[in-house]
């Protein structure tokens, strides 16, 4: 890729990286509008950077920049960025960044793994940098176990009340009420922590293997399982998805993320040079 | 001293009786007065609710006021013994101490496990106390009687399911919910059954109600009586999807609330989990409501069934709660012989004068003849000796008498001292 769009096409993520941090903040907590203006600022100059990088690249080779899997992932980016852009002018349909802006950071992060990057200086910084990436998904995992066994209490007490038997259980558990919430805070906590680690751990891949891992079926499979991820904390803060169904897409989640874990076993050899 | 109760109740007397013999505020004084001036009478305390009208005295030893009792009754009432005679109980000693541990647990109650009465017999003692008509045994029992009643209610729970379909549908609420705090309530028409949920509801801290009926006339008195704010009854159906609690009561021949209509109301309210009561007959709205996710229907049938459950659990717990008080009366039956003490002090003191008297014959040998000074001057000797000797045991056996754990004492002083039973 060519020197100077790989530099933009960086500052393009860089900026993104604030819509993401709205959006983290917006999950755990509640929406703040200076956050919000601050992201969405950062959010459209980003596209311009961005397609500055593409153009400049396109007008470099004489070709459209979509010769390989990095760069169409760059430019679908790029083109869903634009379309968020006009559903947000047009309509004020701001409920949407939830769901792309992360997309579409993610998008240009794996863009730009398509150029190398600067070998590890230090092995130390390698090693603590992939002990982050997988503390942090610890700690989202713990958070998603949670929420499991949250969501499995929840329809057990969903349907107690809708066979109108309550009382009758031996059990008693909490009011649903309070599953409801403790169910939504455990997954956004783990699903702010799992989207950390996705970025830590590609970048470190990255580094570490250059790119040939990124179409391996097993890391596939733990990209597809974050976009799940995406998709439910997406239709609970705007549409507010919740109830028994979310509370099985959380189990179906949940599953996922085990066949994830499972298909990471064995990752070390696959990122050996 | 002897404790006795005379009474009736819900079981042994109907209505016509009861309210005859009920003492309100004002009469409670003055017929205290009266009953503790009674010859033999100790101490009393009159308990009057609606469902029972009972008289507990202590009294002295060798005196029966079973009949003086009967007969204050009768006068302080004005109602011809013979009318009320065969509705009488009569209880004594350690079945009088059951039977008020009982009553303050709310096991002998209409609605078992009711907390009312407890907070009734508290006043009542409140009464007998400000006009000192208590002061020793009775006042120990009574107040033993608020720590049972206390100990039931926390080990066996017996209070804590809805055996009412009003309060019934609180609970529910709650166990939907969690905290009622801020949540919106709809009620739709008039009723006995919907005032009383919203009351119960009111009070869990459901603050916001809103209330709208057919007629409007009837809706601005329902928004007065509950403290809500009116809707109009055409355009309450907009509403809905900014409540929580909705509670229909209304005469309709016909469905106000259908499945469609239902649907919508949920996605507007973007699946915020909704409860809806229903106790109007016929329905106000189509059962299969129930059908859609968050949205959680109850009618009256469904309440009634929630009821009878807790019921039969409330059954089962009153029989905990009735092993408990057995204990309680075991402990309490204890506690008051240990109060009596005097026994033990006689043979106290006669066991000590054996003791003088066997040391002194042993020695009168050794001694050889005396002299009248010098026998006085042994006799005073050994008597001050034993004197001094008794003094601590006794005075601390008579303080540990009215403590607790005083048998421990009393039973430690009997074994120290070789006394027989």
């Amino acid at each position: 890729m060519h020197e100077m769009s790989v530099v933009w096409l960086r500052v393009a993520a860089v900026l993104y990286s604030l819509g993401l941090i709205h959006v983290l903040l917006t999950v755990i907590h509640r929406r703040r509008e200076r956050v919000f203006r601050v992201a969405m600022a950062a959010f459209s100059t980003g596209v311009v950077v961005h397609a500055v990088s593409i153009v400049e690249h396109s007008l470099a080779t004489s070709r459209l920049a979509a010769n390989d899997f990095f760069q169409s992932a760059s430019l679908c980016a790029l083109l869903i960025a634009l379309l968020f852009l006009f559903l947000y002018w047009r309509y004020g349909y701001e409920s949407l960044a939830v769901f792309v802006f992360p997309l579409v950071f993610i998008l240009t992060l794996i863009g730009e793994l398509g150029s190398p990057m600067a070998r590890w200086g230090d092995m130390r910084l390698r090693d603590a940098w992939l002990l982050v990436h997988v503390g942090l998904v610890l700690i989202g995992y713990a958070a998603l176990f949670l929420a499991t066994v949250t969501s499995v209490l929840y329809l057990v007490r969903e349907r107690q009340l809708k066979a109108k038997r309550p009382g009758a259980a031996p059990s008693r558990l909490p009011p649903l009420g309070t599953l409801d919430k403790v169910l939504w805070r455990a997954l956004s906590i783990g699903f702010v922590f799992i989207t950390l680690s996705v970025i830590a751990g590609s970048t470190w891949a990255s580094i570490e293997a250059g790119t040939h891992w990124i179409r391996d079926p097993r890391i596939v499979i733990s990209l597809l399982t974050w976009a799940l991820y995406l998709v439910i904390v997406f239709f609970h803060l705007t549409a507010g998805w919740r109830g028994r169904k979310a509370a099985v897409m959380v189990l179906a989640l949940a599953g996922c993320s085990v066949i994830t874990w499972a298909a990471h076993t064995g990752l070390r050899s696959l990122l050996a040079r | 001293m002897r404790l006795f109760i005379t009474g009736l109740n819900h079981r042994t007397a109907p209505v016509e009786v009861r309210e005859r013999l009920a003492f309100d505020h004002h009469s409670l004084g003055p017929a205290l007065g009266e009953l503790v001036a009674g010859s033999g009478v100790l101490e009393g305390v009159i308990l009057s609710t609606c469902n029972r009208v009972e008289v507990a005295v202590t009294v002295e030893n060798g005196c029966d006021p079973q009949a003086a009792v009967d007969e204050f009754l009768s006068r302080s009432r004005k109602v011809p013994l013979d009318q009320i005679a065969p509705h009488l109980y009569h209880v004594q000693d350690e079945e009088a101490i059951r039977h008020l541990f009982r009553v303050a647990a709310s096991l002998d109650s209409m609605l078992v496990g009711e907390p009312q009465i407890l907070g009734q017999l508290k006043s009542a003692y409140a009464a007998a106390k400000a006009h000192g008509a208590v002061s020793g045994l009775l006042e120990l029992i009574l107040t033993r009687a608020f720590g049972v009643a206390k100990r039931v209610r926390s080990e066996t729970g017996i209070g804590e399911s809805a055996i009412s379909v009003s309060y019934a549908a609180v609970e529910l609420a709650r166990e939907i919910f969690g905290s009622l705090a801020d949540k919106q309530v709809m009620i739709v028409g008039a009723g006995k059954m919907s005032e009383l949920a919203a009351r119960h509801l009111r009070r869990s801290g459901a603050t916001r109600i809103f209330v709208t009926n057919r007629t409007h006339e009837r809706a601005r008195e329902m928004a007065a009586a509950f403290e809500g704010t009116l809707v109009e009854y055409d355009r309450f159906l907009d509403t809905l999807p900014e409540m929580d609690i909705v509670i229909t009561s209304s005469g309709a021949p016909h469905y106000l609330l259908n499945k469609s209509q239902a649907r919508r109301i949920i996605e507007a309210s973007k699946n915020r989990p909704m409860f809806l009561i229903d106790i109007a007959v016929p329905r106000n709205i189509e059962p299969a409501v129930n059908e859609i996710d968050n949205i959680f229907l109850y009618d009256i049938d469904d309440l009634q069934r929630v009821v009878e459950v807790n019921v039969g659990e409330r059954r089962k717990r009153a029989e905990q709660a009735e092993q408990i008080i057995a204990l309680e009366v075991e402990r309490m039956v204890a506690r008051l012989k240990a109060r009596e003490v005097a026994p033990t002090i006689v043979s106290l003191q006669e066991r000590l004068e054996e003791m003088r008297q066997a040391e002194l014959a042993r020695l009168r040998g050794k001694l050889g003849p005396l002299t009248p000074q010098q026998e006085e001057a042994i006799e005073s000797l050994t008597r001050g000796l034993i004197g001094k000797i008794a003094h601590g045991p006794i005075s601390e056996l008579r303080r540990q008498a009215a403590q607790p754990e005083g048998i421990r004492f009393i039973e430690a002083i009997r074994k120290a001292f070789r006394l027989e039973d």
